[in-house]
């Protein structure tokens, strides 16, 4: 261990009763400095757009001579706009300087800027000017509260159900517009609920995300498919089961069998309904595909037909899976964005393309595949959604990088089935919630309109077209963790 | 009421008072303490290194004794709340959402009432102790707190368990002390946070968890324990979270010759989460010597710790948790050393020491998580540098954490007559 700095300065910071953590505003003002705003102020942009020019702010001591290293303290007064690229201290220039990105709505908008050693803060002012028609924003249409058994991990929406998966509360089916109780998205009436077992995993049901089975060769709806996220060390061990219900009574749903991989644990699923195969990610497992044909019942694990591991056993743990076209593609939180062969589950390309973020969910429409990202990987945020061009065998090349400020981590992408709208939603920091993109161009969806959701943000959102109009279900974390309908119809026209 | 009036102003003015004599037994003792200390820690989280200077450890406790000590009091108040409400930088600290900081403890660190002796003499010698409120859980050793060095150890989670609602019985027969108590599993979330009793769908919290804890002193001076505790869901407050099920094995010396004073203790400490999906282990060593004002100790330890996704504030982590991942565990490797002189007389009542304590060491990775140790400290050294001074009346030696048969008799009360 080295220190830099000799012990004379500890004894001379102790006996000024100073700290050496990053500067904070002055606490005894010092009228000698002056602050002026040199650029900046009253900008007119549209609502969540970056102003073209930069917030400066000059401050000099008397004399007019440039007062560098003075503390600035930059805070969005009103509008919810967000602040990037801040200084916290003047430059040698006597100079201070922030980017502003607009809050949603329209109107004025402001910013403050305390200088250390200056008695009054100045105040930046923007217009946010909607232009054209009249945005669309989203609308929360219903909250229902989740118990704080951990909360709500996912919801699967199909036929005007929603099944909402709650952890150790289990898994909560709720009319949202299926006609059987009355429900609507703004007025969910749960229908039944079932605490799936343990089945040996340590740390009870924990239940995280479903399929509901609409098998196309028997025309049957009957088995449910639930994930069970048992404890994991990332990128390492995981565990849980891939549990079964039988569902063919809504109202008194029916647990029958599992599906175990040993020494790995389930995430995410998608289905070849066709085929009647169900593709699951398993973590460090990697992905699955089992035979979901027939009759279900005990233990299923014998219907596994194919597994890969994509990164090898050092760099596999699959977050996300999905089928489109002829193609499955995988998440990997380690080793990025893959494609498979989707019956031998072979590698066509990708992988080892997300070097500097860990990722998480994804999905493809068309020729464009989006993958989230999670956590910090080296000290870089998951603040990224990842834009793929996919060629015609589905090998993935990465088109661009969508950075979304003040967030920790996107853990879902999807896409709207007009295919218009990205929706992701967003966790951590100061900016949490809801974002959606105009995918016009779609190498380089736009931020179209957000909702943040503070105090936990989202950690997931499941599109579902119910009436005519389209709705986010969206799973709020803790600590007040709830299942949030939002209506996003008309958001990207 | 009028022995409680007494025993309330000599409290309020300090030091200890005794209320009229053997008659009621009625006697009482407060303790203040607190530890002003700069400290550097290389490297931090995302970061070269940071310096701060803070008052740590400030606490206000009393005891009292009634009955012929068959009745014992205790509370201890703290105000890290205050000053330190972003934890005390801390090489490889955790718990209670920080990270490599230690925790701010509960306001009401303290506040319990022991019955010693319950059965007199019916039970031949023996002692049946009955202690019911707030504090330490019968498990494990000592607090930091009231041991040599200013920088909790990282094991402090494994090797004790703080700030819950207990009711212990214990049971003292010649040298050896059975203690078995039922407390709530979950640790507290911030400093001003009660135990949670009873969860809101009416299940209960307290007794959800069990430990049981026996010490022998087969000397005079020398003291084994072992405990085992089943703790329920510790890390989220409704339950959703994963059980500890923890060991602590230890040996401690502690005795004053006419020179000064002597201590050592060893100690082992494991913890098991979730059935054994997660292990975390620990081995502490540490000793201290003091001759005339002049004082010196060393710990070693050896811990392993979760590494958990950290908030924007690279020195917190998420509570409560979503669910029951980590990014991986690392072992931590460090060496303190501490040397202080009494500016006091060390036997005095009134205690101020000005130290020099540094810790260095390293991080290993003890499993092939994701957690990169490089990424995030800049390298795989662990460090701090401290200098300080500590300040207490009649609070050396004390015990924290210990109570009833098993709390050292009149300790605040002896303390505070000891005259030279």
């Amino acid at each position: 261990m080295h220190f830099r700095f000799p012990a004379v300065a500890l004894v001379l910071a102790a006996a000024l009763g100073c700290s050496t953590t990053p500067p904070g505003p002055d606490p005894d003002p010092d009228p000698v400095f002056t602050a002026t705003k040199v650029a900046g102020d009253n900008q007119t942009a549209a609502p969540l757009v970056e102003l073209a020019t930069i917030l400066r702010v000059s401050v000099v001591e008397a004399g007019n001579a440039p007062a560098p290293g003075r503390a600035l303290t930059w805070t969005v007064a009103t509008g919810g706009g967000t602040l990037s690229a801040v200084s916290a201290t003047t430059n040698s220039s006597g100079e201070g300087t922030a980017r502003w990105t607009l809050g949603p709505n329209a109107g004025v908008q402001t910013v403050t800027v305390a200088v250390a050693g200056v008695t009054l803060q100045l105040t930046f002012s923007a217009t946010a000017v909607v232009q054209g028609p009249v945005d669309v924003l989203p609308t929360l249409v219903a909250t229902v509260p989740i118990p704080a058994n951990y909360g709500i991990h996912d919801t699967f929406v199909r036929d005007g159900l929603a099944f909402v998966l709650a952890w150790n509360t289990g898994m909560r089916i709720y009319d949202v517009g299926n006609g059987r109780s009355g429900g609507s998205p703004s007025n969910p009436i749960l229908v039944s609920s079932i605490v799936t077992s343990a089945n040996g995993v340590a740390g009870g049901a924990q239940v995280h995300n479903a399929w509901w089975f609409h098998n196309p060769v028997t025309l049957q709806k009957r088995y449910l498919f639930i994930g069970q996220e048992g404890p994991a060390s990332v990128g390492n061990t995981s565990s849980g089961d891939i549990h079964i219900l039988d569902v063919s009574d809504l109202a008194n749903p029916v647990e029958v069998g599992f599906i175990r991989v040993p020494g790995a644990g389930a995430h995410n699923f998608w289905m070849d309904e066709a085929r009647q195969v169900l593709y699951a990610a398993y973590y460090n497992g990697g992905v699955i595909a089992v035979d979901v044909s027939g009759t279900l019942a005990g233990d299923m694990s014998s219907r596994i037909v194919a597994q890969a591991q994509p990164g090898g056993s050092a760099s596999t743990y699959v977050w996300g899976v999905m089928l489109a076209g002829n193609t499955i593609y995988l998440s990997d939180m380690e080793s990025g964005f893959w494609a498979l062969d989707p019956i031998t589950l072979a590698t066509r390309g990708g992988g080892f393309n997300v070097p500097e973020r860990f990722g998480s969910d994804l999905w493809v429409f068309g020729s464009w595949g989006y993958s989230g990202t999670w956590g910090t990987r080296g000290g870089v945020r998951g603040n990224a959604i990842k834009v793929w061009a996919l060629a015609g065998n589905g090998v993935p090349t990465i088109a661009d990088s969508i950075i979304i400020p003040d967030v920790g981590t996107i853990s879902d992408v999807a896409v709207t089935p007009d295919g218009k709208a990205l929706v992701a939603t967003a966790e951590n920091l100061g900016s949490p919630g809801l974002y959606i993109f105009d995918r016009a161009t779609p190498s380089r969806p736009t931020l179209k309109q957000r909702a943040l959701v503070t105090n936990g943000g989202l950690h997931t959102g499941e599109i579902a077209i119910i009436g005519g109009r389209t709705y986010v279900f969206a799973a709020k974390n803790p600590p007040s963790p709830a299942l949030q309908i939002w209506d996003i119809t008309g958001v990207v026209p | 009421m009028t022995c409680f009036r007494r025993l309330a102003t000599g409290l309020l003015l300090g030091g200890s008072v005794s209320t009229l004599g053997a008659q009621s037994g009625v006697r009482g003792a407060i303790m203040v303490r607190g530890v002003a200390a700069l400290t550097r820690a290389e490297p931090i989280p995302f970061g070269e290194s940071l310096t701060e200077l803070r008052v740590v450890q400030p606490t206000v406790m009393v005891e009292g004794t009634a009955f012929g000590d068959r009745l014992r009091f205790v509370g201890s108040l703290n105000f890290e709340s205050l000053t330190v409400p972003d934890g005390e930088l801390t090489p490889g600290g955790w718990g209670e959402g920080y990270v490599d900081r230690r925790h701010p403890h509960t306001t009401v660190h303290e506040l319990n009432l022991a019955a010693v002796d319950v059965l007199g003499s019916f039970d031949r010698g023996a002692r049946l102790g009955v202690v019911v409120g707030k504090g330490f859980v019968p498990f494990g050793t000592d607090d930091p707190m009231s041991r040599p060095m200013l920088k909790y150890p990282v094991n402090h989670h494994w090797a004790q368990i703080l700030e819950r609602a207990v009711a212990i019985a214990q049971y003292e027969v010649g040298p050896v002390a059975i203690e078995a108590s039922l407390f709530n599993g979950d640790e507290p979330e911030r400093a001003g946070q009660w135990p949670l009793l009873r969860l809101a769908d009416g299940q209960w919290r307290f007794g959800d968890s069990w430990s049981a804890r026996v010490t022998a002193r087969p000397v005079a001076d020398l003291e084994v324990q072992g405990s085992y505790a089943d703790v329920r869901s510790p890390e989220h407050r409704p339950g959703a979270g994963g059980d500890a099920d923890k060991l602590s094995a230890s040996v401690r010396w502690h005795d004053m010759p006419e020179w000064g004073e002597r201590y050592g203790m060893i100690e082992w400490a494991r913890t098991s989460e979730l059935d054994g999906f997660f292990v975390f282990r620990s081995l502490l060593g540490e000793a201290m010597v003091r001759r005339g004002r002049w004082l010196a100790a060393y710990r070693f330890e050896r811990t392993e710790r979760p590494e958990e996704e950290r908030l924007g504030d690279p020195f917190r982590s998420r509570r409560p948790h979503f669910e029951n991942s980590i990014l991986g565990i690392t072992r931590w490797t460090l060496h303190t050393m501490r040397v202080g002189r009494e500016l006091s007389d060390p036997v005095s009542r009134l205690q101020i020491t000005p130290f020099f304590e540094a810790t260095v060491g390293r991080v290993a990775k003890a499993d092939d998580g994701v957690f990169d140790i490089v990424a995030t400290y800049g390298s795989n050294r662990a460090g701090a540098l401290s200098v300080g001074i500590t300040m207490g009346y009649a609070s050396r030696r004390h015990r924290m954490g210990r109570y009833g048969v098993i709390a050292d008799p009149h300790h605040a009360v002896t303390t505070a007559h000891v005259t030279h």
